[in-house]
């Protein structure tokens, strides 16, 4: 039998000690943007239609509910805001930290079946200035646990969504195409589209889609092949966030094409040379299918933001072995300090050394273990 | 083509797709030395790295980041499922990936072997074929053959092997070639190197016509 399940771990001090680190670091930096901490069940009703639902670990309630592990909390923080502020006020702030499961994944390089999530939902508005404002949170997010160097990419799933109607296919055909666009798979879609005999000015737009990529050029290229209202509309919702952020390190790429029934609008995800994955993901999504109310956030993955910024730090032993009356008063002066748990000095000599703590007080004594010089508990506090 | 950024390439080491993928790269004007000799697994050209991987595992090394791009079979893409962009069809001789059975043998199809099982069971799924399928890692004429199982699915180039085994190509699921498939975030953050690159593998195909 298994120890654990594949893809969750053991989490050992320093590992746990640096993730709570970085958690605390990016619930400072959503704090002080006056997002607000929620938390949701781990444990949630299953509904079919919820955007994980093939994904998700199930268990069965007392009363036979079919019940699913949280496999993401953009959903949930919905519902959250549904039960608890119908009314608003509007804008509504919130962030959240926690563990998440996915079942069906494979767990590997920066991919985990648990794992924790910390994010941020901007709810109850819906303008340019509330997408920047997220975007931009995401990124000083990420320049707060120590990524230098992070280019984000903007989409726009309407636009892909808005160019496929002109092709006037049926439902089928659509998530065909779309499927291809996802992928950039160039040689397939100019069959797939020659197959349905679409031709002219829808044929050529749908192909541009796979080479608008890039600096904020693309946006204007992307013009061009908008060939009905629907387009034109989420690439001026594009300009408009694009607008209000710094043209450096801001990338775009019109043809993003995942999951065109979630997002509403502008979608983006966050990179750092030399690791092939996202470091965040987000995005707008109002109205249906998830959400009653505009709402537009990101969220990004702890273990993975540890993997790609590499090197895990030893956490350092406390400072001294005290009997219980000295440690108190070193540990009011701030040390770490451990209790003594025998009264023979050998075995705690012997023990502090494997642990590589430094000093080993016992009675009155303070005996640095380094340079065997010993001084009296007084003054040595004094001179702490 | 001089590479101005850091460029790390999955090369499939297959004897076959190695030797194409190799003279692909080196035709579009990468500078890569021989390194036949060489039992390492990876070399180093100033600011090209190329990995030498199972011609199965590119896909991976590719989806996670490892690779920036690599050069593999559009069977093994299939197989992988994996989340990778592959902007163009490099030719190479033509295959299929076939369901394949006993000619003439009339009995229904219950139990498959393939060594691409994922495919194989989403194709047959989609033809509405209620089979199951053994993963088998090669020889699947012989499972075939003494009743292992009712039939195969595998790549397919010349069909000379199976008519020598009185076995018959009952469907074609796929029309097969050598794909050039990238990783998503590199294609965005090393653009101007990889655009620079596809543009010229894609210039070849149209120069020489695709390699037949």
């Amino acid at each position: 039998m298994r120890l654990i399940p594949d893809g969750t771990r053991f989490t050992l001090p320093p590992e746990w000690e640096w993730r709570e680190t970085l958690r605390s670091k990016l619930e400072g930096v959503l704090g002080a943007w006056g997002y607000e901490a929620v938390q949701t069940p781990s444990l949630e009703v299953y509904d079919p239609a919820h955007p994980q639902a093939d994904k998700s670990f199930k268990l069965v309630d007392r009363d036979g509910t079919v019940l699913a592990l949280r496999g993401e909390y953009t959903t949930a923080i919905s519902s959250l805001v549904r039960a608890n502020f119908p009314e608003g006020p509007f804008p509504l702030r919130l962030r959240y930290a926690g563990q998440l499961w996915t079942r069906a994944r494979d767990a590997e390089l920066g991919r985990q079946r648990e794992f924790t999530q910390v994010g941020a939902e901007l709810l109850g508005v819906s303008t340019p200035l509330a997408d920047s404002e997220v975007v931009t949170l995401a990124l000083e997010c990420l320049q707060a646990v120590g990524f230098s160097s992070v280019a984000v990419e903007l989409g726009h799933p309407g636009f892909v969504r808005a160019v496929l109607m002109e092709t006037k296919l049926e439902p089928e055909g659509i998530e065909k195409l779309r499927a291809l666009i996802h992928r950039k798979n160039a040689p397939e879609l100019a069959m797939e589209l020659d197959n349905h005999n679409v031709t002219g000015k829808t044929r050529a737009s749908v192909m541009a889609l796979i080479d608008l990529y890039g600096s904020q050029d693309v946006l204007l290229e992307a013009e061009q092949y908008a060939l009905n209202d629907a387009a034109k509309l989420a690439l001026e919702e594009l300009v408009a966030v694009a607008e209000q952020l710094p043209q450096k390190g801001v990338l775009f790429d019109v043809g993003i094409a995942r999951r065109l029934d979630y997002y509403s609008g502008m979608i983006f995800q966050a990179y750092t040379p030399d690791f092939g994955q996202p470091l965040v993901g987000g995005g707008r999504y109002d109205g249906a299918p998830i959400a009653s109310l505009p709402a537009c956030g990101f969220a990004l993955g702890l273990e993975r933001i540890m993997t790609a910024l590499g090197g895990l730090e030893p956490i350092k032993p406390p400072q001294a072995v005290a009997d219980s009356r000295s440690a108190k008063k070193l540990r009011a002066k701030g040390w770490r300090v451990e209790n003594a748990w025998t009264l023979e000095p050998s075995e705690l000599e012997a023990y502090a050394k494997k642990r590589g703590i430094a000093y080993l007080v016992t009675g009155d004594q303070v005996l640095n273990l380094q340079t065997r010089a010993s001084q009296n508990l007084g003054t040595f506090l004094e001179n702490l | 083509m001089k590479l101005e950024q850091r460029l790390t390439i999955a090369l499939p080491s297959g004897e076959r797709s190695k030797h194409y993928a190799l003279r692909l790269l080196r035709r579009a004007g990468l500078e890569i030395p021989d390194f036949q000799g060489s039992r390492s697994l990876s070399h180093e050209f100033g600011n090209l790295r190329i990995l030498e991987v199972k011609d199965p595992d590119v896909p991976a090394y590719v989806d996670l980041g490892v690779a920036d791009c690599g050069i593999v079979g559009k069977d093994w893409i299939l197989e992988s499922g994996r989340d990778v962009y592959e902007p163009i069809d490099l030719g190479g001789e033509p295959y299929r990936l076939s369901l394949i059975g006993i000619q003439n043998s009339g009995s229904r199809i219950e139990r498959v072997a393939s060594k691409y099982a994922r495919s194989a069971r989403k194709m047959l799924n989609e033809r509405g074929i209620p089979a199951d399928v053994i993963q088998l890692s090669g020889k699947l004429e012989l499972a075939a053959l003494t009743g292992l199982v009712d039939a195969i699915v595998d790549v397919v180039q010349t069909g000379r092997t199976l008519k020598e085994n009185n076995l018959h190509e009952l469907e074609v699921f796929a029309q097969l070639s050598y794909r050039l498939i990238v990783n998503r975030a590199a294609l965005k953050l090393k653009s101007s190197t990889l655009r620079e690159l596809i543009h010229r593998l894609q210039h070849l195909e149209t120069e020489t016509g695709i390699e037949k």
